[in-house]
């Protein structure tokens, strides 16, 4: 993990070394930067990590539903190089979290097996000067917008971190005497159902593992992504990706919903 | 086959016309045109600015044949093509804008390519000024690709938009030799020399973008947009552009702007189309 390219470009000192001065830049738009102020947090500078990526090789087996624990591993590592490095970022500005996490991964042209991981975030400090890192004194981080931080806050809840599972799944083809015996009639494909299963259920439980890790009692805005990549039709990722949340000690008044006709188009 | 040719349209005559049209003196009963939607207007108008003209700044900027395949480090040809093409662009804006009588623009729209051999940047805009207000020196004129609710967001809650910063770099990914290519081909690897490249062109532009910001006066950057990634027609090339808008409180500081929960009552959208009637 720390073969990190260490010798970082040297805008990068004069880049934090602005942003330490005062100055912050961000990609929130104005709504997102206003009720991230009106929750008592000013945003400190857009961070950002990545990593070329080169995923290995791993044989299937045609007729068997596994986990491609190689590819899995490659997934997971490429992710967590690219959060490390952004979170690295949000610590070196002295920021208590980050904000409206992207994670994306971009394939480029220069290998078939080559994938750029992106981690981009704002990160916030809170503006009382308390600190509100989360359990393992890192800064938290969140994929939540600014509109979700400001309502998940009124409700007393504070994001601890993006958490997320993996699981790059082989799934198995069925054998001609299978698919013989089915045409024509109505019925589940038990081994097509087990195998997708059985793939959630282990992105989901690594998720879950990661928010306990945080001490967190809940994940919200969990999105559960199924990729191929480029690994044809019978090899999928399966992502769970979700915001970490704990709540907080203060008890909260819910103030009563609004209802409004906007005029909006 | 023998129907009358269009008469043909004198482009340089319309052209004239048009920039002399900007010369003259905004009035009470001088027209004002602007790419605002109604909703934007009447923001703008609730905080007591009004729009008076759409207004545009173009440049385009020559890459020297030969600059995106081979080398190393950043393709400094391809960097300053862009920088000059976008000042250039933002001089025009403001120059336009201060002689329609303008204090600003808002609602800028960016459009920037980048083609092997030129960098094309346009700027399109409404210039707006607070109600009847008189002309502004050019150099005080602001520029905004904030909307003109984001503007009017922004003035309520104390905060003034300077300008538009903008940092770009271009930078050669190395290529890795076939010993490595090979050697790496069955292996969970992370590539550094690209990851080093992705990193430099990311560090120098937004670097750029903060110099800029700071030359301006600013206290932070909003809204910044990136745009990275390869360049299509040069498969070592990569490019980072990042744009985003200045601004800095105001004299009265951080107004709160008070949030309220609402429920909107809204239908999915329902586009009228006229041959329903029909």
């Amino acid at each position: 993990m720390s073969d990190a390219p260490n010798d970082l470009p040297e805008a990068t000192e004069r880049r934090l070394e602005e942003l330490e001065r005062g100055l912050f830049t961000s990609d929130l738009s104005v709504n997102e930067f206003l009720l991230i102020k009106e929750v008592g947090f000013h945003p400190v500078g857009l961070v950002m990590g990545s990593s070329i990526y080169h995923t290995g090789i791993q044989t299937r087996k045609w007729s068997q539903s596994q986990e491609l624990t190689k590819l899995t591993e490659a997934m997971y590592n490429a992710r967590e190089l690219a959060m490390t490095r952004m979170e690295e970022e949000a610590a070196e500005l002295g920021a208590d979290g980050v904000v409206g996490v992207r994670l994306d991964v971009n394939y480029y042209e220069w290998g078939k097996d080559a994938a750029e991981f992106i981690a981009v975030g704002t990160a916030v400090k809170a503006e009382d000067g308390v600190s509100r890192r989360n359990a393992l004194g890192k800064p938290f981080t969140s994929d939540l917008s600014g509109q979700d931080f400001w309502t998940l806050h009124s409700t007393g809840y504070t994001p601890q971190g993006l958490v997320m599972g993996t699981c790059v799944y082989h799934i198995a083809h069925r054998g001609i005497g299978q698919t013989l015996s089915t045409t024509g009639q109505n019925v589940e494909l038990p081994n097509f159902t087990q195998a997708l299963y059985e793939a959630r259920e282990l992105a989901m439980t690594r998720m879950q593992d990661e928010a306990t890790r945080l001490g967190a009692s809940g994940i919200v805005g969990v999105r559960l992504e199924e990729k191929s990549h480029q690994w044809g039709s019978h090899t999928i990722e399966f992502l769970a990706l979700g915001t970490a949340v704990a709540k907080g000690p203060d008890p909260v008044d819910l103030a009563t919903p609004v209802t409004v006709i906007s005029l909006d188009h | 086959m023998s129907a009358p040719s269009p008469e043909p349209v004198d482009l340089k005559a319309v052209v004239r016309r048009a920039v002399a049209a900007l010369d003259g003196t905004p009035s009470d009963t001088y027209p004002t045109t602007s790419d605002l939607t109604i909703d934007e207007e009447l923001a703008l108008h609730s905080i007591g600015w009004e729009p008076v003209e759409l207004v545009s700044g173009v440049s385009i900027v020559s890459i020297p044949l030969g600059w995106w395949n081979w080398g190393q480090g950043e393709i400094t040809a391809a960097s300053e093509a862009h920088r000059h093409a976008f000042a250039n662009a933002v001089t025009r804006l403001h120059r336009e804008a201060a002689r329609a009588g303008g204090h600003g623009v808002v609602g800028v729209r960016v459009e920037a390519v980048v083609r092997p051999t030129h960098v094309e940047v346009a700027l399109v805009g409404s210039a707006v000024r607070p109600v009847g207000a008189g002309a502004r020196p050019e150099a005080e004129v602001f520029l905004s690709d904030l909307s003109g609710r984001d503007f009017t967001l922004l003035s309520v809650a104390g905060w003034e938009t300077v300008g538009l910063a903008v940092g770009s770099s271009f930078v050669f990914a190395p290529r890795r030799s076939v010993g490595t290519v090979l050697g790496q081909q069955t292996q969970n690897v992370e590539l550094t020399n690209f990851t080093e490249a992705i990193y430099a062109a990311r560090e120098t532009a937004m670097a750029r973008m903060q110099d800029a910001a700071l030359a301006l006066g600013a206290t932070g950057v909003v809204g910044v947009s990136i745009d990275e990634g390869p360049m299509s027609f040069a498969s070592h090339a990569v490019g980072f552009v990042a744009i985003g808008t200045v601004v800095r409180p105001g004299p009265s500081g951080h107004q709160r702007v008070a949030p309220m929960t609402v429920v909107p009552l809204d239908d999915a959208v329902v586009a009228f189309e006229a041959h329903a009637l029909e």
